[in-house]
Order: C-alpha cells, then sequence, then structure tokens
C-alpha cells in the first residue's frame, strides 16, 4: 500500500451535504486522527475511505457490528473469514477449532476478554463489545486500521491499552476520536472536521489540546 | 377514520356472507345426526388402542412424513429466500403456495404413484414457496450492521452464515418449529388419499364406524401436537430425519417414462391429442368452463365467504373466554384446551367428521372451517387482549366491557388476522370438495376418478389463480385499512 | 448457537436419500369395501401367490378406483382386482394387458338400488320411476356397480341423474352407501349385490331402515387384469402361471369366502365389451 487518497469526496444525507469537496492524502505508515463535533462527518469519510480501500483495510464501525447471538470467539474470528475456504469456517462455526481458539485468544487476552471467549456478545457490556469489535479488526492483519470512535465506550486505562494494541498491530491507522488528548498522544496527524469540511489538518506536533478543543 | 373504515368493511363481507348464505345448502339429511354424534363422543371418551403397534406405525409415519417434508421445504425455502427479490422467484412462491397440499399429493399420486417422494413433494414444495416468503421477510427485518465490517474477500456463504443467519436465527426457529406443527396436520390429512399416514387409519376406522378406534387416533394426534416442544428438540432433529427415511421404507424409485406421459400426453386437452385445432380447444375449454370450473368457482366463494364470517363471528365470541379481563384462571385453562383441539385438528378431519354426522351439505364444511380458524383467531386475539391495559374507571359489567373497552381496542387486530386467514379458508374450500361439498375440488376429484388429467391440470391451476387472487384482495384491503401483522406472529 | 450446528447437519443428513427395492410382484385392488376386511383378503392372496410363484409377492393397498388404475398404469403393481369399469379402463391404458380370470358370479353380476323405508317405495320388477326426485347416492365415482350400471338404468328410464335427483351424492364405497340410506343421509341409492348379501348375511344391515327396491338384470364385472410386459422380469410363461394360481384359489375356500366367490374362471378382454360400451355411452369412458 502507497498511501490513502480521497479526490473531491462529496457525500450527501437526505439533500444535505455531509461532505463537501474533501481532498486528502494520507502517506502509508501514518496514523491519524480524524476530530469534530459529532455531525461533521467523521462516520462518512471514514465510510468513503473503507469504500475505496476494501481490500486493505479493516473497520471499526460506530455500531461496532457485532453479531449478539454468537460468542466472542465467533465474532472474533469473523475477522479470518477471508483467509479460510467456506466448509472450514462453516465447520468453526459449529464448533470451533482449537486452532483457530488459539489464534484468537492472545488478541483477547491483550483487550482483557480472556475469560469471555465464549460468551454471547449479546450478553457482554458496552465496553467489552467495543474490545470485541476492536479484536475482530486487529485479528485481519491489515495495512490499514479504520476506527470509528473505537474507545467511546470504555474506561481510560482501556483506551490505552486498545489504543496501544491498535498501533503496535496496524502501521497506518486513521480514527475518529473525540478525546483530544488521547488522539494527541497517538497518532501522528489531525484531520479536524466542521459541518463537511477539512478546517484543521497538522501534525500532532503543532497542535495543542486548547486548539483543538474549539472545534466541539 | 380508521375505525369506521374497518367497521364498514365489515358490515359489507357480513352481508356478502349472509347473500351466500341464502343460497347456500345448509341442510342436515342424516336422520339422526345428533345420535351419530352421541356415538362419536362416546367414541372419543372410550377410545381404544387395541392394534397398538399399528397406531404406533400410524403415528411414526405421519412424524416422519411431516419431518422431511418440511426440513426439504426449509432449506429450499431459505435458499430462495435469498433470492426473494426476483420477480420470478416471488411469483413461483405465490403459486406453490396457492396450491393446498391435498391437490399437490393428489398431482403427484398420478405420475409419481404412491410413493414416499409423493407425500415429501406434497409437503415439501408448497411449504418451500412459504418458507422462502416468510424467511425472506425475517432476513429482511434482521439487523445487517456486522456485513460490512467482514474483511474483504469473505465467501457468499461464510458471510450469510456468520453476519446474518445468527441474528435472525430465533425467528427462525420459531417459525420453523410452528411449521413443523402445519406439517403434522398436513401429513395427516395426506392419509386421506392413500398414504400411509394418521388420516389412512382415521378414514377406514370412520367408515367400519369404529369410532372408539377414531378416538384413539385422534387423541394420540392431539398428544404429539401437544407435547411437540417436549420431543422435537433440536439435538434430536438428525437422529429423526436419520430414522425417517427408514420408517417410510419401500421403493423411492420414479419411472421416468410415467412422468414424460404425463406431461406429453395425459395432461393435453382430449380433443387436441390428435391434433390442434382452435375449435377443438375452444369446445373443450368451453365444456371445462361452463360444466366444471364455473360452478366449482362460484361454490368455492360461497363457502369462503359464509365460512369466513362464520370464523370472525366465532373468534370474537370465544376470545374473551381465555381473556384476563373476562375469565378466571379455571375457566381460562378449559377453553384454551377446548381451543387448542379447535386448531390441532386439520379442517379437513374437522368436516369429514361433521360430513359423516349430518350428511354432504354445506354446513358441516362451514362448521369445520369456522371451528379450526376461529380457535386459531381467537387464541391470539385472546393473547392479545391479555396484554391490554384496561383503566381503572373501566365499566363492571363484562358485556359493556366488551362492547366498548376491549373489542373496539382489539378490532383492527383481529381485522388482521380474519383477512389473512381469508386466503387459507379459500384453499380449505376447495380442497374439502373432495368430501362431496360441490367446491372445486369437487370436480378436480371426479376428474382424477374419470381419469382426466387434462381436466384435473386445468382445474388445479383455475384453484390457484383464484387463490392468488383472494390473496391480492386480501392484501389490498389490509393496505386500505392499514393492518398489520408480523410474520413471526402469523396465525 | 447449539441449534445452528444441528440444522447444518441435518441438511447434510437430508443428502443422502432411502433404498431402492427389488424385484416384487405387486398387486392391488379397487377399494370397494373397508380397508380391513380387503387388508385381511388380499394379505392371504399375497401369501398364496408368493407360494404358489415362487416370487416376493406384495399386496398394495389404495384408496380410490383411480389410485388402483394408476397403480396399474404405471406399472407399480403387475396385477390387479378391477370392477368391470376400472378393468376396461385400465386396459385402454396398458396396451397388452389382459383380463385373465373371474369369480364364476361375476359373468352375472347385479346392482341393486336401495331406499330407505321412509321414502314409502316398495320393491318392483320394473325400473322403480318413484325414485325421481329423491337423494341418491352412487358408490365410488369410478365403480361398475356403484356407478356405470346404475347410471346406464336411471339415464335410461329417467334421464341424467343431476336432473332426476334432488341431490346426487358419492359415498365412497358399498359399505358406505348401505350405511348412509339406512342412516337417511340418503333417501335411495346402488350398491354391489354382493357387499349387500355379504352384509346381510353378518346381520349388519337394518332391514327396517333400509330394503332393495330394485335388482338391475346381469352384467359382468369384477375380474382379474394382469400387464402384458412381464416375461423379461419374472421368465417365460409367467402370465400364464398367474392366470392358473388365480383359478386355483378355488380350492382355498377360506380366500374364496372372504372374496363372496365359489370359484374363479378363466376370463378374457372381450368379456367386458358390454362395460366398454355402456362407458362410453355415457361419456364416463371418452376414448
Amino acid at each position: 500500500m502507497t498511501a490513502l487518497r480521497l479526490q473531491g469526496a462529496t457525500a450527501r444525507y437526505n439533500d444535505t451535504a455531509v461532505l463537501k469537496e474533501v481532498s486528502l492524502t494520507i502517506p502509508a505508515g501514518q496514523r491519524v486522527a480524524l476530530v469534530g463535533r459529532s455531525g461533521a462527518g467523521k462516520t462518512t469519510l471514514l465510510r468513503l475511505l473503507h469504500e475505496q480501500y476494501r481490500e486493505t483495510g479493516a473497520l471499526i464501525p460506530q455500531d461496532l457490528g457485532l453479531v449478539p447471538t454468537l460468542s466472542v470467539f465467533h465474532n472474533v474470528y469473523m475477522g479470518r473469514l477471508h483467509v479460510h475456504p467456506t466448509w472450514y469456517n462453516m465447520i468453526n462455526l459449529v464448533r470451533p477449532l482449537e486452532r483457530e481458539v488459539a489464534e484468537v485468544r492472545p488478541w483477547l487476552e491483550r483487550l482483557g476478554l480472556g475469560d469471555k471467549l465464549f460468551a454471547p456478545v449479546g450478553e457482554l457490556s458496552g465496553g467489552q463489545r467495543q474490545r470485541t469489535a476492536v479484536a475482530r479488526a486487529l485479528i485481519q492483519g491489515s495495512e490499514l486500521v479504520l476506527g470509528d470512535e473505537p474507545v467511546s465506550a470504555v474506561d481510560l486505562p482501556q483506551a490505552h491499552n486498545i489504543l496501544g494494541a491498535i498501533n503496535d498491530r496496524t502501521r497506518t491507522v486513521v480514527l475518529a476520536m473525540h478525546d483530544v488528548e488521547l488522539a494527541l498522544s497517538y497518532t501522528d496527524r489531525v484531520i479536524g472536521l466542521q459541518d463537511g469540511t477539512v478546517v484543521v489538518d497538522r501534525t500532532t506536533g503543532s497542535l495543542s489540546a486548547q486548539e483543538l478543543a474549539e472545534l466541539y | 377514520m380508521p375505525r369506521s373504515a374497518s367497521l364498514r368493511t365489515s358490515l359489507a363481507f357480513v352481508a356478502i356472507g349472509l347473500a351466500c348464505l341464502a343460497s347456500a345448502d345448509l341442510a342436515i339429511t342424516t336422520l339422526h345426526p345428533w345420535r351419530e354424534l352421541g356415538r362419536f363422543t362416546w367414541g372419543l371418551v372410550t377410545p381404544s388402542f387395541q392394534e397398538g403397534g399399528t397406531l404406533g406405525l400410524a403415528l411414526g409415519k405421519t412424524v416422519a412424513f411431516a419431518l422431511l417434508g418440511v426440513a426439504a421445504g426449509s432449506v429450499t425455502g431459505m435458499g430462495l429466500a435469498l433470492i426473494y427479490h426476483r420477480r420470478l422467484v416471488r411469483v413461483s412462491a405465490a403459486f406453490v403456495r396457492a396450491v393446498h397440499e391435498l391437490f399437490w399429493a393428489l398431482l403427484f399420486l398420478q405420475f409419481l404413484g404412491l410413493n414416499a417422494i409423493t407425500g415429501l413433494l406434497a409437503i415439501a414444495l408448497p411449504y418451500a414457496g412459504i418458507f422462502a416468503k416468510v424467511y425472506a421477510e425475517i432476513l429482511e427485518e434482521g439487523d445487517r450492521s456486522a456485513e460490512p465490517a467482514l474483511p474483504a474477500g469473505t465467501g457468499k456463504i461464510s458471510r450469510f452464515f456468520f453476519a446474518r443467519i445468527p441474528e435472525v436465527w430465533s425467528h427462525i426457529r420459531t417459525y420453523t418449529v410452528y411449521r413443523v406443527e402445519c406439517g403434522l396436520r398436513t401429513s395427516a390429512v395426506l392419509g386421506f388419499v392413500g398414504l400411509p399416514t394418521l388420516g389412512f387409519y382415521l378414514d377406514s376406522a370412520f367408515l367400519q364406524g369404529d369410532y372408539s378406534r377414531v378416538g384413539a387416533l385422534l387423541l394420540l394426534f392431539y398428544v404429539l401436537i401437544a407435547l411437540i416442544r417436549v420431543w422435537l428438540r433440536p439435538w434430536l432433529v438428525p437422529l429423526y430425519l436419520a430414522l425417517a427415511p427408514l420408517l417410510l421404507g419401500g421403493s423411492l424409485q420414479v419411472s421416468m417414462g410415467n412422468v414424460t406421459r404425463f406431461f406429453t400426453q395425459d395432461i393435453v386437452p382430449l380433443g387436441l391429442r390428435d391434433g390442434f385445432s382452435w375449435e377443438a380447444l375452444g369446445s373443450w375449454a368451453g365444456d371445462l368452463l361452463t360444466q366444471q370450473a364455473l360452478p366449482g368457482v362460484v361454490s368455492t366463494v360461497v363457502l369462503t365467504q359464509i365460512a369466513l364470517v362464520a370464523t370472525g363471528a366465532l373468534a370474537l365470541a370465544a376470545f374473551p373466554l381465555i381473556c384476563r379481563h373476562f375469565v378466571g384462571r379455571p375457566e381460562k385453562v378449559v377453553t384454551h384446551i377446548a381451543l387448542v383441539v379447535g386448531r390441532s385438528t386439520p379442517e379437513y378431519i374437522l368436516a369429514y367428521i361433521f360430513l359423516q354426522l349430518w350428511g354432504p351439505s354445506m354446513l358441516p364444511a362451514i362448521v369445520a372451517l369456522a371451528l379450526h380458524n376461529g380457535a386459531i383467531i381467537a387464541h391470539l386475539i385472546g393473547r392479545y387482549a391479555d396484554a391490554l391495559q384496561l383503566g381503572p374507571d373501566t365499566p363492571r359489567n363484562p358485556l359493556v366491557r366488551y362492547g366498548y373497552e376491549v373489542v373496539p381496542r382489539v378490532y383492527n387486530q383481529f381485522l388482521a388476522f380474519l383477512f389473512y386467514r381469508w386466503e387459507i379458508i379459500m384453499r380449505e374450500s376447495a380442497i374439502l370438495g373432495i368430501l362431496g361439498i360441490h367446491t372445486l375440488g369437487f370436480y378436480i376429484d371426479s376428474a382424477i376418478q374419470n381419469l382426466r388429467m387434462d381436466h384435473m391440470v386445468a382445474l388445479l391451476l383455475i384453484t390457484a389463480f383464484l387463490n392468488l387472487g383472494i390473496d391480492a384482495a386480501s392484501r389490498i384491503i389490509r393496505a386500505h385499512l392499514r393492518l398489520r401483522t408480523t410474520p413471526t406472529y402469523e396465525p | 448457537m447449539h441449534s445452528i450446528r444441528i440444522a447444518l447437519l441435518a441438511g447434510v443428513l437430508l443428502l443422502w436419500a432411502g433404498p431402492v427395492a427389488g424385484q416384487t410382484f405387486a398387486f392391488t385392488a379397487i377399494p370397494d369395501q373397508d380397508v380391513t376386511r380387503l387388508q385381511d383378503r388380499f394379505g392371504k392372496v399375497a401369501d398364496y401367490l408368493e407360494e404358489e410363484l415362487g416370487v416376493a409377492v406384495r399386496y398394495v393397498p389404495v384408496k380410490s378406483y383411480a389410485s388402483a388404475v394408476n397403480a396399474f398404469r404405471n406399472d407399480q403393481v403387475q396385477l390387479a382386482w378391477f370392477g368391470g369399469l376400472s378393468g376396461v379402463r385400465a386396459r385402454l391404458l396398458v396396451p397388452g394387458s389382459r383380463a385373465i380370470a373371474q369369480g364364476a358370479s361375476d359373468r352375472r353380476f347385479r346392482t341393486y338400488f336401495i331406499a330407505n323405508t321412509a321414502t314409502k317405495i316398495e320393491p318392483t320388477e320394473s325400473f322403480p320411476s318413484g325414485l325421481a326426485g329423491l337423494t341418491f347416492a352412487f358408490g365410488s365415482k369410478g365403480s361398475t356397480s356403484g356407478r356405470l350400471m346404475p347410471e346406464h338404468y336411471i339415464r335410461k328410464h329417467l334421464g341424467p341423474p343431476e336432473e332426476v335427483f334432488q341431490r346426487v351424492g358419492f359415498s365412497g364405497n358399498h359399505s358406505q352407501t348401505i350405511d348412509l340410506v339406512a342412516t337417511g343421509a340418503y333417501q335411495a341409492g346402488a350398491v354391489n349385490f354382493k357387499v349387500w348379501q355379504t352384509e346381510q348375511a353378518k346381520g349388519a344391515i337394518d332391514t327396517d331402515r333400509v330394503r332393495v327396491i330394485w335388482k338391475t338384470p346381469p352384467y359382468p364385472d369384477y375380474h382379474w387384469t394382469i400387464r402384458g410386459n412381464l416375461e423379461e422380469r419374472f421368465g417365460k410363461g409367467f402370465r400364464r402361471e398367474v392366470a392358473q394360481a388365480l383359478i386355483g384359489l378355488s380350492d382355498h375356500p377360506e380366500i374364496m369366502e372372504s372374496f363372496s366367490r365359489e370359484r374363479f374362471v378363466p376370463a378374457s378382454n372381450k368379456d367386458y365389451q358390454r362395460i366398454l360400451e355402456v362407458g362410453r355411452k355415457i361419456g364416463i369412458i371418452e376414448r
């Protein structure tokens, strides 16, 4: 992967433009935070990026996109569906194979979910669900992770844990975030959105928390 | 205002029902109908379980046909549900649904013969159409948010089974179990056309006036249905499905020669077999339409409309008896059992019983249809009314409370269920003709007895289109009155 | 997710089909009476034939006359005990099939017209014209003695049944016709004279409520019909063996008694020419 490029991206929702002529380039290996109020266009921007770079990007959607009736293992295993043949996936749906459990377990342990391996996702707390969705994205081993508020439901130590895990696993990261401090400490570049346009685009080092807070 | 529209529609249907009633033959023709009914009731309370082996085998085969047929229908239906957005699939599914299982059985009997496959197809085919529709609706309403998060390159099948099925699995399971119950009823009724299920033995016992054996067969059937959640355990299903073919046994051979002959010769209109001419086709169609199709359609519609109104009346009268706002627990249990019996007994068997007791006219058919369908709707409305919270100022007089508080609040739901069953009542009205009432089934049966497959197939098509017409009318009325039933809450 | 696993497994199980049966000689019979009585009678016949012919023999019970004809036509059975009409129909549909044996009394079969005593119709020698305007029960729609011949005489003396009678019904079988007329569900009906005699001998008929009012002239009825293509499956001369075995039944009084016949004699297709003609005239047989 060389770089992510969006050229004059525009998106509408019910006749309201939610993204107006956004152009940006994200070089490979860069970690980017998208900040801005809700409705500023972060989710839409991530969606566009995901559509364009489906092949290489793993997505952590805002609604998490988990299947509540399946176990944590199964939900995380979904990140591996593309590397296995269909029959193998079916066997794992019916009866998780030792090999795959061993593959999934370390990720859950890293995210503090080791004891929830076979719990149905529907029975988890919001934070646990969020970590399940993160594990599913990380296990894909993609070069790019697109996260929509991936730490919105966890406490601060867990947030550090999650963001650390993401950064360890992946070179290129684009995360929509609302916690300015976290954004500054885990990313190289901050893109601020307001009403569908880019109003801030600076490297992390050149920004202070106050400056960013104005966006909210 | 929606209520007045509902009321106007109801009154119109009642008026049509009454007009039909005036033209219907309702005579009780047996000299001692009540004595026969007494003997029958006595048989029910003194069931004879002699020849238990035969009874067990009949029950076993009934279950085997039902499970295999429903399983095949369910798998096929799921496949079709995935492509249900295609017009061809929707139309085909609607068509196979519109033909009653018993008619399918009669059709397959003609070229597959008395064969386990005939019974299985007769259940699997129409059920596939039903499953396709309902599964498609369930999938439609399911949450699809997991799909975009799956990695690119995930296969279609993996995607479907991981991201979509688990999400709606409980609905699918509930509905499928409900269909197994329907399948048991269908399977039992298939015995009346010669398959080795419950109906076969019921028919024999009835013809011999052996009411104690009839009683035994019916009681076993009720127990089987009442305990369905006990014996239909998920982990037992594979075992059942593995054992079922052994129980059905017999030859599964199908002669392609017979199939080919049926489709290339037998169903060709008689006058056209030696060469096509428009006149021959015209006279063939003219005779068929005026002498069989038209009288058959008229009787079918007359019976349907009367039965529909009777069903509605019965349901409205019976639902308070299972509703906490009107009766206490003990009474509720009694009515509940009565309603379970009413809805577990297939209309066909009810009609058959009343026909034996009262002689052939529309009366036994109306009573049978109203009892079965009325019991189902009363049950659903009773449950619905139970959920209503009545205020502290609710009238103390139960009649006033019924008329002014409860009925107005359940009425639209009631109409939704009733119109939903309209098409089902029509399907059944047609099939009851086999028992001798002159609806379409009578002419179809006659065509079969006269070995006129050309007539049979033409009449079957007419029956199917009549059903599709009623289905469309029902949908228009429900849409007009803004009535709604959800797929899993279907009566 | 336990049950998803089950469902997947079940899907796999559905894919394998059942076994395929071997070479069996199968026969059926038109269901003109109670099923249990038929089971009893033809069960014995199956055992007897198996011994005589040295091949596996199976009786296939069916629910209607048309099913019997269809099973014969579709080669699901190779031999059948037909009535006059069903036999003629079957032979028209299966070229090469032949009538091979009949009961001695089947050469001169009759239909009894019966009426509920409440109708006050008295037994007569000539056709009872008083039937007009009553309700009338035939037997099965495809029966010779319960439908074809009585309809023939009704048409001859009164006119088309649906115009002559107030209501026309089909009881399904002869035992049932007697019951329906006895209970008054129908005022009159037509019944196979053998069934009437058998039921009467057993004391199963309430003669205060139903009685015979007219007997038709004799006509040919029940007989055994066999398919033509059996030599390669069952060996040379198989048809003759079957015919001989059936006629040999005459030496087994307990089986003959279940048929209410004294003996079986040879039969041929042309014995039933009369039935074919009547069938065509009435329009039941259309080609």
